[in-house]
């Protein structure tokens, strides 16, 4: 007991005269209220997102619709994918993590406070930007990744292509400082004792996942100055009319866009890596093994970016190589659907919310990996890229995968951030319903895909079967609008008359619960000591400390 | 496209990709069901209920993790063989073959054209059932992509990089085919069909193609043959007889044989073409076809013409 | 490793991998260049060079700056002045070769030469303003006394430090690559 820490081995931040009001907010650097920024922004961009998506759903819905011209229709699918990807996903994992890494460290804020808020209001700006596009001559109307000659000025008039690159280089921005921020906080800001090998796998994976970011987001930024170059100063980097090479466009995006799309991932493992867990009473199976797969995808994932480009044409050997690669990132991947799997067995399993997005989310993930690997054999591939078997795997990856995921995260920390517990009656419906609604959507578009419907389309012909598929999919996406709106009232109604929490109602053993909910300015008073992975665990069973049992087991 | 056409193919090349695609499915579906059914006992067998037994501390065996990273390891380098040969089946070299067909993707209609015997049309491609034709696929202005699933595999039509394709059908149809990579506005509107025909028909239909029709001076067709010159038309389109050899839009000289207008975007008929040429906007909302603003008259004159160029 | 001196190592891994993907498109549309002027017909390596040698300089005279502080001679604000002069020279020549440029017809659009050379040089010239900025302003603070030698401080002023060595660094390959290998 001798060695509990006290969180002033930092510098104290200069407090904040008042913690309430708007303008508190504003000028806060506090890492949990900028946290909670990036949610509040994240689902703001999720509504508008989603409606982008609802609009395409509707008029999808029948053939021959006339709910909105072509070019508005473009502009739809564009601005939904750029959403989702970096103004909702992105974001809302970067408040989760900005939230959670410093108290599970058990430091008192992130290792640059300031340069934080600044990665939250430049990423903010960047979307407002992207988003001013609507009413300033269009949105981007080339997909969300743009592929050139068709973002090239000759084809794609107005400026919505401009607005595109340039919101994209500021969130690219926020995100790369954001990342570097949680690197440097992850290694030095530990509370002692915590070795690098005894940190929860959220940690971990934050910290692979950061120097993903590191390396990926400069990929991008780089591909947007040249398009930039194309756009603005009437350059042709990317029109094969002028010598230019439209395929460079695609290896540099997608050199940056395979990594992101781990990006977007590794988070949600992050996640589901503590929630299972904790709701099945044992320690995560296999820390180790879950840690270095989580290692090799990240280093894998620099090798398979021409999987996007199978149809290209770009030689046999070409696409056997980043076949063979991509079927390789399989394999870690799948080591840790078993691990988490083997993580129930034995358990205690509370079925709280939390835990019913995250058991789902192994199996929504497994359809998504699977329907992947699938896209990993070439020939496949070249039948079912760009069609809507595509968007369904995409969609069971994004959302069966991270979404679930971030779901599960915020009924798990809600209570944390707001001392109070949401309700679990209102999650249950909130549960079935995104469950329900997320499978009737995207299910039917795996068959669709395989009958032909290609992808991008703002209609399609009066085939069999086509409208019946397209109509299930969009009553899909309106139980999912129901299954929103039942989230947002189980926030409200949570955040008035929900529960108190306590500092632990989950019984958790990472050290974000040895403090109040929510936590004080400077978040703990006393940090407990850690000798092992799970602090409170073994504070709360000293004679079935995890160390005492892995030394007795003989390892 | 009826049916999953994309598991019903029609050609070997496509029968290649489509075996292999049976194959992997049911493998994915057994790995699903597989990890289903231990998520769904585990979430049974040891959920929480009064009088159910603590949660059992273990970290982990290692057997097991090698034993499920060396499973998948092996089942996927099983799937490599297969894939290897599926590539060459689906997709056989080229060697010193002349192309039988070129293919340009424009937006938002493909041009269609015979190196080896002059003949040039769009959206409707002709081939002789049971031969592999060697399609080369270029695109003029953007990315597109050529896809017939129930015939062969889909490749980008990429500016200034030229890819190749073989096509066959070995049973006599009708096969559908869709652009494949996002264009532009009508992308969905891009679509083409392969008929396949008995060599002899084949033969046929390419001497037709490369006939010149007349030019009809008398009668409403006169009137139209007239103001296809008067009225710009072959400022952007081709018409073997009449001046000019534009390719902005597609080659008109035998549009009346074809099965299909706009890309696709509506069946070619009679009623159809007077739509299209009065309001193409109301058939493909956003295409490059401009609105002349004809005259009732002008239009059945010009549709009366058209209808002559078999 | 302190938590600054990480941090900037960092964000240079960042900008290696930024002006690395600026230089393989260099690279590649010298290798296809298509029509237009070209590196060998539009620069002047020996001029560029000359002022490519102030910019060399001005890492001397920051290392010297750095010794300075760590001894506290005296002679630091000195050497950071100096520092700021040569960059700034390194400046001035890059946009007089810019204005020649320029006025010679070649600008940013008119062949995939001159296209990725504007923007593979013009990136590393911001960066080198960017630089000198932030050496201004720690000459400023240490001119009216207010910079000290506290960890804090110390830090702050290594992590300008290994990122001017940076900047000169990527001069030093762009040098090569772009005038140097042009002319081989």
């Amino acid at each position: 007991m001798s060695d509990i820490v006290a969180t002033d081995r930092i510098a104290p931040l200069e407090e904040n005269p008042e913690r309430a009001g708007f303008l508190s907010w504003v000028a806060s650097v506090d890492h949990k209220q900028i946290g909670i920024m990036y949610l509040l922004s994240g689902l703001a961009f999720f509504g508008l997102g989603g409606l982008e998506a609802l609009i395409i759903r509707v008029q999808l819905a029948m053939p021959g619709n006339h709910v909105v011209t072509p070019d508005t229709f473009n502009q739809l699918f564009s601005m939904h994918g750029t959403t989702m990807i970096f103004l909702v996903i992105m974001p809302v994992m970067a408040g989760l993590t900005a939230y959670v890494i410093p108290l599970m460290i058990g430091a008192r804020d992130v290792a640059f406070p300031r340069l934080n808020a600044l990665s939250f209001w430049v990423q903010l700006f960047g979307g407002v930007l992207l988003y001013f596009s609507f009413i300033a001559g269009g949105a981007p109307n080339a997909g969300w990744f743009s592929y050139a000659p068709l973002s090239e000025p000759a084809f794609s008039f107005n400026n919505g292509v401009t607005y595109w690159v340039l919101g994209l280089l500021g969130i690219g921005i926020g995100t790369l400082a954001g990342a570097i921020n949680m690197i440097v906080t992850i290694l030095k800001l530990r509370v002692p004792g915590m070795t690098i090998r005894r940190v929860p796998l959220f940690v971990w994976m934050t910290l692979v996942n950061s120097f993903l970011m590191v390396l990926a987001l400069p990929v991008l930024n780089a591909s947007l100055v040249m398009l930039a170059a194309d756009r603005l100063l009437n350059a042709h980097i990317f029109t094969p009319a002028f010598g230019g090479s439209a395929i460079l466009w695609q290896h540099y995006f997608w050199g940056f866009g395979h990594p992101e799309v781990y990006i977007m991932i590794l988070p949600a493992f992050a996640i589901i890596s503590e929630v299972i867990p904790v709701f099945a009473g044992k320690p995560i199976y296999g820390y180790e093994f879950v840690a270095g797969s989580t290692v090799a995808i990240a280093f894998l994932s620099f090798a398979v970016w021409a999987h996007h480009m199978f149809a290209v044409g770009l030689g046999h050997l070409f696409d056997l190589f980043f076949g063979i690669s991509s079927m390789t990132i399989a394999v870690p991947t799948g080591i840790k659907i078993f691990n988490w799997t083997a993580t129930l067995y034995k358990g205690r399993i509370r079925f709280t919310t939390a835990m019913k997005f995250a058991v789902s989310f192994l199996l929504m993930f497994t359809i998504g990996g699977l329907s992947g690997v699938s896209f990993a054999v070439v020939p496949l591939d070249w039948q079912l890229t760009d069609t809507y078997y595509l968007v369904a795997h995409l969609h069971y990856v994004l959302f069966g995968g991270s979404v679930f995921a971030i779901l599960a995260g915020i009924y798990y920390w809600f209570p944390k951030m707001s001392g109070r517990l949401l309700n679990e009656h209102i999650g249950n419906w909130h549960f079935w319903l995104t469950f329900v609604g997320f499978n009737l959507t995207f299910l039917v578009q795996h068959l669709l895909g395989m009958m032909g419907m290609p992808r991008r389309v703002f209609t399609y012909p009066d085939w069999p079967g086509w409208m019946t598929l397209n109509m299930i999919s969009t009553i899909g996406a309106f139980v999912l609008l129901l299954s929103v709106i039942v989230f947002l009232w189980n926030i409200m109604v949570s955040l008035k008359t929900g529960e108190i929490a306590g500092d632990n109602p989950w019984d958790a053993w990472t050290l974000e619960w040895a403090t109040t909910s929510p936590p004080p300015p400077e978040n703990f008073d006393l940090v407990p000591p850690v000798h092992g992975r799970r602090p409170l665990w073994d504070l709360k069973h000293p004679d079935r400390a995890d160390e005492l049992v892995a030394a007795a087991a003989g390892k | 496209m009826q049916g999953v056409v994309t598991l019903n193919p029609f050609s070997p090349q496509a029968a290649a990709i489509s075996h292999l695609f049976v194959a992997i499915l049911l493998v994915l579906a057994g790995i699903f069901a597989l990890v289903a059914a231990l998520v769904i006992y585990a979430s049974i067998r040891y959920r929480d209920r009064p009088g159910a037994p603590e949660a059992s501390q273990e970290f982990g065996s290692r057997r097991l993790e090698i034993a499920w990273t060396l499973g998948p390891v092996l089942l996927l380098a099983v799937i490599f063989a297969f894939m290897v040969r599926a590539i060459n089946a689906s997709d056989p070299p080229i060697e010193d073959r002349q192309p039988d067909l070129r293919v340009i993707g424009h937006q938002w209609w493909w041009e269609v054209e015979y190196p080896k015997s002059g003949v040039v049309t769009a959206n409707e491609i002709h081939i002789p059932i049971g031969t592999s034709m060697l399609v080369e696929v270029d695109a003029a202005d953007v990315i597109h992509d050529f896809w017939v699933p129930e015939l062969a595999r889909k490749v980008d039509a990429i500016p200034g990089h030229v890819n190749h394709l073989w096509i066959r059908a070995d049973t006599a149809g009708v096969y559908w085919g869709a652009c494949a990579e996002f264009c532009g506005s009508e992308h969905a509107w891009m679509r083409m069909i392969v008929v396949a025909q008995p060599q002899a028909d084949f033969d046929a239909w390419q001497s037709v193609q490369l006939t010149t029709p007349p030019i009809p001076v008398a009668g409403a067709q006169g009137q139209g043959a007239q103001l296809v010159k008067d009225e710009t038309c072959l400022n952007c389109h081709a018409i073997s007889g009449l001046p000019g050899n534009k390719r902005i839009g597609p080659d008109l000289t035998h549009i009346a044989g074809r099965r299909i207008i706009a890309a696709g975007a509506t069946e070619n008929t009679p009623e159809n073409l007077y739509r299209w040429l009065k309001d193409p906007a109301s058939i493909k909302p956003e295409s490059h076809m401009p609105n002349f603003l004809l005259s009732d008259d002008n239009a059945h004159a010009l549709v009366a013409y058209l209808e002559t160029l078999n | 490793m302190s938590k600054s001196k990480l941090a900037v190592v960092l964000f240079i891994l960042s900008e290696v991998v930024f002006f690395a993907l600026l230089i393989v498109a260099y690279v590649y549309f010298h290798a296809y260049p298509g029509e237009g002027p070209t590196a060998a017909n539009s620069l002047n390596a020996a001029r560029t060079g000359v002022f490519s040698i102030f910019l060399f300089a001005s890492s001397g005279t920051m290392a010297l700056a750095s010794r300075s502080y760590r001894v506290k001679s005296g002679a630091m604000l000195g050497w950071l002045i100096v520092t700021v002069v040569l960059g700034g020279i390194f400046l001035f020549g890059q946009a007089h070769e810019y204005m020649g440029l320029y006025a010679s017809g070649v600008t940013a659009n008119r062949s995939l030469f001159a296209t990725t050379f504007f923007t593979l040089t013009g990136f590393h010239g911001l960066h080198v303003a960017v630089g000198l900025l932030a050496i201004t302003v720690v000459a400023v603070l240490t001119a009216s006394g207010s910079f000290g030698a506290t960890e804090r401080e110390t830090e702050a002023f290594g992590s300008v430090e290994i990122y001017w060595h940076f900047v000169d660094a990527v001069w030093v390959v762009i040098f090569s690559i772009v005038y140097l290998w042009a002319f081989l």
